[in-house]
């Protein structure tokens, strides 16, 4: 019988035993849907709005705008530190991109119950689509901040800035297996839209977002502080795209080897996200 | 031809608890809680085989596992035993306009599901024009989907959903949304899949529909699978058992099996089979090409002489009969009718006449004088013809035009 050119046909067989690896047509589909995915979730995002796509760079300007009122002009916490309305303005783009991202992603597979269902596909797929729909308004905000901070003549640019995409690398892992394990968990409990809300305030203050690490916070509670890694990745682009007299958490009177651990933590993330995902993810269809 | 789906032996259990509980503080002031849960046996011990090109119904009554059974073979679900062996990529769809968002437009809809089927951007771009003309939607196509009927809806929803290149295509209640046409149309994309090899098993409560188009039925009840027969035989059993035409009713009305039937049965009608020219039993033709029709008889009684046979065509909208051919069988038979004597019948055609549209042809069987009725098979079997000319009228005359033109 003459079979059409789908990629996919051969004898496959589910719940005995055998499966082999995806062949390399399955990824490039598998690819094409999240890419389709992610960019009609972006799409519906901003319609119906009248600013439309300005509302991505609007709002965390205003979130911005707030922040830098109370803690910069009426709490002077950036005093002693160079440049902090950069600074501030940089790490608030990073916590809003990990807070959004998050709190989608945890969604997107109970607010998917209908499609999850009535269709077959592997279900990482909407988990990595709403990620990068976030992606996509973070490649926006933080574009334009480089470029117009960079006209302006706020950031101090060099050899140490070429470690800024790293970073940026590390904080899509730790998004990314945060949003493996909150959106499995979620499907079952329920609860953890509340804790994470709490959880992402938790982080905004943890992770040195509203304030400068030196000097402001103690000396004997700064390596702790510098073990969450969005608090470590805030300092590192700090260090990297504001201003080279903030120190870098791997000095030796500051984490030291202890900073391996918050990268540590994010590999671990990762690969638990994935491990539980794909523990619960048979069985997605009977909870929604 | 090979088989598309081997299923064997697959259980599929729901643990139903009897308060759910989906908060934290729950499972943690309750940590062996596991027990108040009761199983419900969704699907149990299900065992069956499809062959390539196989159209295939499944019916049962709310709650008889048949859309468990279709996740099951979708991977939606997965089994807690046995085996289901697919050879061919599976639709992932089971239902018309997964996926859709009513906040996207038509286009982007299609891109979208389009992406869910397998397919890619560049692919869309070729086929998008004939996806919106089909589902007749060409002005519409830049409107945002929630300003769309719930039927404009369906048809987009169909006419992406016959763009998957799967070998292996679940439909579950396909037919429960649109009206008389859109079914149809999408009961000829089915039949046209079968010719392609494909293999269509749909899940629904429309009897008839299973008896028109599927090669073959499945019945299950509270999990198991209790009948695996043609689609008259299983219809015939679940109608009994859901009441619908209970044996006292058929008792009165002097029907041996089911309401459909009658006559003394001295010769009985044991199959009827419509065929391609090439040998292969279709539910799908098209005007104009060849097919046979055949009868498959057995004489149960000495008293039998000799015996008429007549198919008479019915279409599903009323009109009837449509045609009846008649076949007289005195030269056909060798001699005197014996009992125990049995044969095949075949009435053959060159070129089908009839236009698109469904019919259900009956079956009846005379004594030679055509005094009595030995056996009279109403609607025995359906089938669907499509005129790829889409022309209307009733059926193709044949005819040639010829001009002869005076100055």
């Amino acid at each position: 019988m003459a079979t059409s050119a789908g990629s996919a046909v051969g004898s496959e067989q589910i719940g005995g035993a055998t499966s082999s690896a995806p062949p390399r047509g399955i990824i490039r589909r598998h690819a094409n849907l999240t890419r389709e995915l992610a960019i009609s979730q972006f799409k519906v995002k901003y319609t119906g709005s009248v600013l439309g796509y300005v509302w991505s760079l609007l709002k965390p300007m205003m979130m911005f705008g707030m922040t830098w009122v109370v803690f910069e002009k009426l709490f002077h916490t950036g005093k002693g530190s160079a440049n902090f309305t950069m600074q501030l303005l940089l790490a608030m783009v990073m916590f809003t991109f990990f807070s959004d991202c998050t709190s989608q992603a945890m969604n997107s597979i109970a607010s998917n119950g209908n499609m999850i269902r009535k269709a077959y596909f592997p279900r990482h797929i909407l988990v990595i689509a709403a990620t990068l729909t976030s992606l996509m308004t973070f490649a926006i905000n933080l574009s334009l901040i480089v470029v117009v901070a960079g006209l302006l003549r706020q950031l101090d640019l060099g050899l140490q800035s070429l470690v800024f995409p790293l970073l940026l690398v590390e904080l899509y892992a730790l998004v990314l297996g945060l949003s493996l394990l909150l959106s499995s968990l979620f499907v079952i409990y329920r609860d953890l839209g509340h804790i994470w809300e709490v959880g992402t305030q938790l982080m905004l203050y943890g992770s040195m977002v509203v304030y400068p690490l030196i000097p402001l916070v103690p000396i004997r509670l700064r390596t702790l502080i510098l073990m969450n890694p969005l608090g470590q990745m805030v300092e590192d682009a700090r260090h990297a795209m504001v201003s080279t007299s903030i120190k870098v958490p791997w000095a030796a009177d500051v984490a030291g080897p202890l900073y391996l651990v918050p990268i540590g933590i994010v590999v671990g993330l990762l690969v638990l996200g994935i491990v539980v995902f794909n523990k619960l993810m048979p069985r997605f269809a009977e909870y929604l | 031809m090979g088989s598309a789906i081997v299923c064997e032996g697959v259980h599929k259990r729901f643990r139903v608890p009897v308060d759910r509980s989906t908060t934290l503080k729950y499972r943690l002031s309750h940590p062996r809680s596991t027990s108040r849960f009761h199983d419900l046996n969704a699907l149990d011990d299900v065992s069956f085989t499809v062959p390539e090109g196989e159209f295939l119904g499944i019916i049962g009554h709310n709650g008889s596992g048949k859309s468990t059974l279709l996740k099951v073979l979708s991977r939606i679900y997965v089994q807690d035993s046995g085996t289901v062996t697919l050879t061919g990529n599976v639709s992932p769809f089971l239902e018309l306009g997964v996926g859709f968002n009513p906040e996207l437009t038509a286009r982007e809809n299609i891109y979208l599901n389009g992406a869910v089927l397998g397919l890619t951007h560049a692919q869309l771009d070729d086929r998008i024009d004939g996806i919106i003309e089909f589902a007749e939607l060409t002005d519409f196509v830049d409107q945002k989907l929630k300003n769309y009927s719930s039927g404009m809806q369906v048809r987009l929803a169909f006419s992406v959903a016959i763009q998957a290149d799967a070998q292996i295509l679940l439909m579950d209640e396909v037919l429960a949304v649109g009206d008389q046409r859109f079914q149809e149309k999408c009961f000829d994309t089915f039949g046209l899949y079968k010719r392609e090899g494909r293999t269509v098993i749909l899940v629904t409560h429309d009897l008839n529909a299973v008896n028109l188009y599927c090669d073959r039925a499945l019945m299950l009840d509270h999990g198991k699978l209790v009948a695996d027969g043609t689609p008259r035989e299983v219809t015939g059993l679940y109608k009994r058992r859901m009441g619908k035409a209970s044996e006292a009713e058929d008792a009165k009305r002097g029907v041996a099996q089911g309401t459909e039937r009658w006559g003394s049965r001295d010769v009985e009608v044991r199959d009827v089979r419509l065929l391609t020219a090439g040998g292969d039993t279709h539910r799908v033709f098209s005007t104009g090409e060849p097919m046979v029709i055949e009868v498959d008889w057995v004489v149960n009684s000495d008293s039998v002489r000799d015996f008429l046979v007549a198919l008479r065509f019915d279409r599903t909208d009323g009109l009837s009969p449509l045609a009846y051919p008649s076949t007289l069988l005195t030269q056909a038979l060798p001699g005197m009718a014996r009992k125990g004597m049995s044969g095949t019948l075949r009435y053959r055609t060159d070129s089908w006449p009839f236009l698109s549209g469904s019919y259900l042809m009956t079956v009846e069987v005379y004594d030679e004088h055509r005094q009595s009725t030995y056996d009279q098979v109403e609607r025995a079997v359906g089938f669907r013809v499509i005129d790829e000319k889409t022309r209307l009228g009733l059926v193709e005359l044949g005819g040639r035009w010829e001009a002869e033109t005076a100055p």
